[in-house]
């Protein structure tokens, strides 16, 4: 009788758990729909929600424009002897902090290595990426909106004079140096082997670490953008020992870059651009912002908020905020001078090259030659 | 109701059985539920935020370069092959890692506990500095160490066959298979079995006969002289089967080709690596010698034996059993840790897998390379525990 007993009761339990697991089974595909709602909410509220709060509204919300930023490449993105972040991609940070901020130091750089630029990206931890980014198809496809080109590259090979090299055709059998996570490291791989060239390559996580490699003479090459291997030449001990061999092996159009997903984001920083470049063409820069937004210029006028409009309000941005921009951090001359400019050292002629402006507005048939242009401001 | 008050068993919230089985059973279903809803929330951020997934990259050419690579590789093979590559440039890291770390773990835990004053505070020494120092300040500091080496144009050369350079690394004479090579080591494994079945026959008569048969020099015997044989054979049927290569300056630069290379980016991992784990290794080592009665040792003593018998027959094999559970753990830090390869440029499988992420789905990547990482350690816990187990049944 006990026996049998026991086994009733087992019985029983076995069934009720059944029951419990068939609840819970139940629970589980109803709650699942209902969990797939309530994350996307939550992550609506913290990180990217374009439907929910947008970008503008989240970095006005938060004080702070966080930027994805390098450190390790004098001239655009590296730190000065005070310890602050500085260069011609950090200034672009500044940029778009002053006109949704009014504040340009009221930004966040968060320093990653190149090959977490996708994952930063995709991710939508930062509101904008300043990092010497090659704007590129799969980028665009995969990562976020490259914003528009605000400095045209391309890849080149730096050699110490002594080897005697004076071609990139001459490089077969050689060690060379690049970044892992880099359009430099592909296009290396493409030119060589179209080239049919034996070489050794070495990828390096840390541009740093790539750079100690080259300066220790392991690789005899180190190959990234020319304007970086420029600025890395002029910090090295005897810059004149060094050469950048002549071709340039590749087009490299630099430029911030958006995380998907928010479209008002997107033009703000597209704007803001416009407004650096523009600012220059029409002979505005820092210093003479008051006195130009007083006088009878009306382009200079529209663009400094002072008469008309070219899409602030729509965009969710101060009426005034070309002057705010230009008063805080300067025009795109004068970010190029105080970066790349024969003072810095780093000294990248920007006369004659493509980074000019493409024209001296108010006088549109008058090219300079260069290639920096933005969508006109109205 | 008089029914009911005639049960005679526990109610049922307060049944052990039934109250561990529930534990169990919610437990069962709060792990479930979690992992549903992570997977759902990745699969939705997934598809709002456009990432891409898939596998069909694999069978695309990687037309990437691979600085270095045990098996063969070209930049016309596929992302596969190229996982491939890279999994085995990290297996034979590890599986070398391993081997040397536990023979200088060993030998720093037994020297810590040795009379010698002098050596055992180095040996501890030794183990503070290298425990309490990050890995990847370790691993950069030991590549700038051998930056240092004289680039190839001043490199070293010995006998014309040996160079030691920063660029290349070392580079010394290997052989390199000429004529059906494989066949020829075939014969070598033959040969070693027979040499086996050798030393146990020999053993046999041994005991037998009491006469010495020395099995160990009948066996060695046995294997070169097969080698030996079949060498010959294939002299007489055409070519060696090996070739000696010779490393000599090529190119421009006069970067050594030939002969067998291994990087300064190789050599620097291996050494952080091994000098890393091994201070913890000695820890475990030490601990597991203290962990062994002192009466053990004496009675050994006692009986005639001396220390490094000691050591050998009666203190290591008892230590053995506290040992090797936390050295498993070592293992598997060590085959984990080798991932920061990408700091100092060395060709392992995270950095392979970090550049693929440039023309590949990168959520897919590494799902594969968490894949790979996860069957190694699985593998090393495997065996890990298996001789665990053994050492556990047998020892004294």
């Amino acid at each position: 009788m006990r026996g049998q007993g026991r086994r009733v009761r087992e019985l029983t339990a076995a069934l009720a758990l059944a029951v419990i697991m068939l609840l819970g089974a139940a629970c589980a595909t109803t709650a699942e729909p209902a969990s797939e709602e309530s994350s996307t909410q939550a992550e609506a509220e913290t990180v990217t929600a374009p439907a929910v709060r947008s970008r503008l509204e989240t970095v006005r919300e938060r004080g702070r424009l966080v930027c994805a930023s390098l450190t390790d490449t004098p001239g655009f993105g590296y730190l000065d002897e005070a310890g602050n972040n500085v260069g011609f991609d950090i200034d672009l940070c500044r940029a778009v902090a002053a006109a949704v901020l009014g504040d340009p130091d009221a930004i966040e750089i968060r320093v990653i290595t190149a090959a977490e630029r996708g994952p930063v990206m995709q991710s939508g931890e930062v509101d904008l990426l300043v990092y010497v980014t090659t704007w590129t198809t799969s980028r665009d496809a995969s990562w976020g909106n490259s914003v528009q080109t605000m400095f045209y590259d391309g890849q080149g090979f730096m050699v110490p004079k002594s080897l005697g090299v004076s071609s990139a055709y001459e490089l077969a059998g050689a060690a060379v140096c690049v970044n892992t996570g880099t359009t430099s490291e592909l296009n290396m791989a493409d030119f060589f082997r179209q080239n049919r060239m034996e070489y050794n390559p070495k990828t390096f996580e840390e541009g740093q670490v790539a750079f100690e490699a080259y300066k220790s003479g392991a690789c005899e090459v180190l190959t990234t953008d020319r304007s970086a291997l420029t600025a890395l030449r002029s910090s090295l001990e005897n810059p004149d020992e060094h050469i950048i061999l002549p071709e340039t092996i590749s087009e490299e159009p630099l430029g911030p870059m958006v995380p998907h997903g928010d479209e008002q984001w997107f033009d703000i920083v597209k704007t803001v651009m416009g407004i650096l470049i523009y600012a220059e063409a029409y002979g505005i820069n820092s210093t003479n912002v008051d006195e130009i937004a007083a006088s009878d210029n009306v382009k200079a006028k529209r663009l400094l908020g002072t008469e008309g409009s070219f899409g602030q309000e729509e965009l969710g941005l101060d009426q005034i905020v070309g002057q705010t921009v230009i008063k805080l951090v300067g025009n795109y001359g004068e970010i190029y001078e105080r970066n790349l400019g024969p003072e810095t050292g780093i000294d990248l002629p920007r006369e004659g090259s493509r980074n000019a402006l493409w024209s001296n507005a108010p006088c549109t048939d008058c090219p300079k030659g260069g290639q920096i242009y933005s969508q006109p401001l109205r | 109701m008089r029914l009911s008050l005639t049960y005679q068993g526990i109610p049922i919230w307060r049944h052990s059985r039934i109250l561990s089985w529930t534990a169990q059973i919610v437990s069962g279903i709060l792990v479930v539920a979690a992992v549903a809803f992570f997977l759902s929330n990745v699969s939705s951020a997934m598809v709002q935020r456009d990432i891409p997934f898939g596998f069909s990259f694999l069978n695309r050419e990687y037309s990437t370069p691979i600085s270095e690579h045990l098996l063969p590789y070209e930049e016309s093979d596929t992302f596969a092959y190229a996982f491939l590559v890279a999994a085995t440039n990290t297996l034979m890291v590890s599986v070398v890692g391993v081997i040397l770390a536990t023979m200088l773990g060993i030998i720093v835990g037994a020297v810590q506990l040795s009379g010698n004053w002098v050596i055992s505070k180095v040996a501890t020494v030794y183990v503070e500095v290298f425990r309490n120092v990050p890995l990847l300040v370790q691993l950069i500091f030991w590549y700038i160490l051998l930056l240092g080496l004289p680039p190839v144009r001043e490199g070293i050369i010995l006998f014309n066959a040996i160079y030691l350079n920063n660029n290349a690394g070392l580079s010394f004479p290997w052989p390199e298979g000429q004529q059906r090579p494989g066949l020829w080591l075939l014969c070598v494994v033959l040969a070693i079995a027979l040499g086996i079945v050798t030393k146990m026959l020999l053993e046999r008569r041994e005991e037998r006969t009491g006469r010495p048969s020395c099995p160990w020099l009948g066996a060695i015997g046995v294997v070169i002289a097969g080698s030996f044989v079949a060498w010959l054979v294939w002299v007489a049927i055409g070519d060696a089967p090996y070739v000696m290569s010779v490393p000599e300056p090529a190119g421009r630069f006069g970067h050594p080709v030939g002969g067998y290379t291994i990087s300064i980016e190789l050599t620097a991992l291996l050494v952080g690596l091994i000098i890393y784990t091994a201070a913890f290794i000695a820890e475990i080592v030490r601990g597991g010698l203290q962990s062994v009665s002192r009466g053990q040792g004496e009675a050994s003593r006692s009986l005639g034996l001396g220390t490094m018998q000691t050591l050998r027959f009666v203190t290591f094999p008892q230590a053995l059993r506290v040992i090797v559970p936390p050295m498993i753990s070592q293992y598997l830090n060590l085959t984990k840790n080798s991932s920061l390869a990408l700091a100092i440029g060395y060709a392992d499988l995270t950095s392979v897998a970090k550049t693929m992420t440039q023309t590949a789905p990168a959520v897919t990547i590494f799902l594969i390379i968490m894949g790979i990482y996860l069957l190694y350690s699985l593998t090393y816990s495997l065996i890990g525990n298996l001789y665990n187990r053994h050492i556990q049944f047998t020892g004294g």
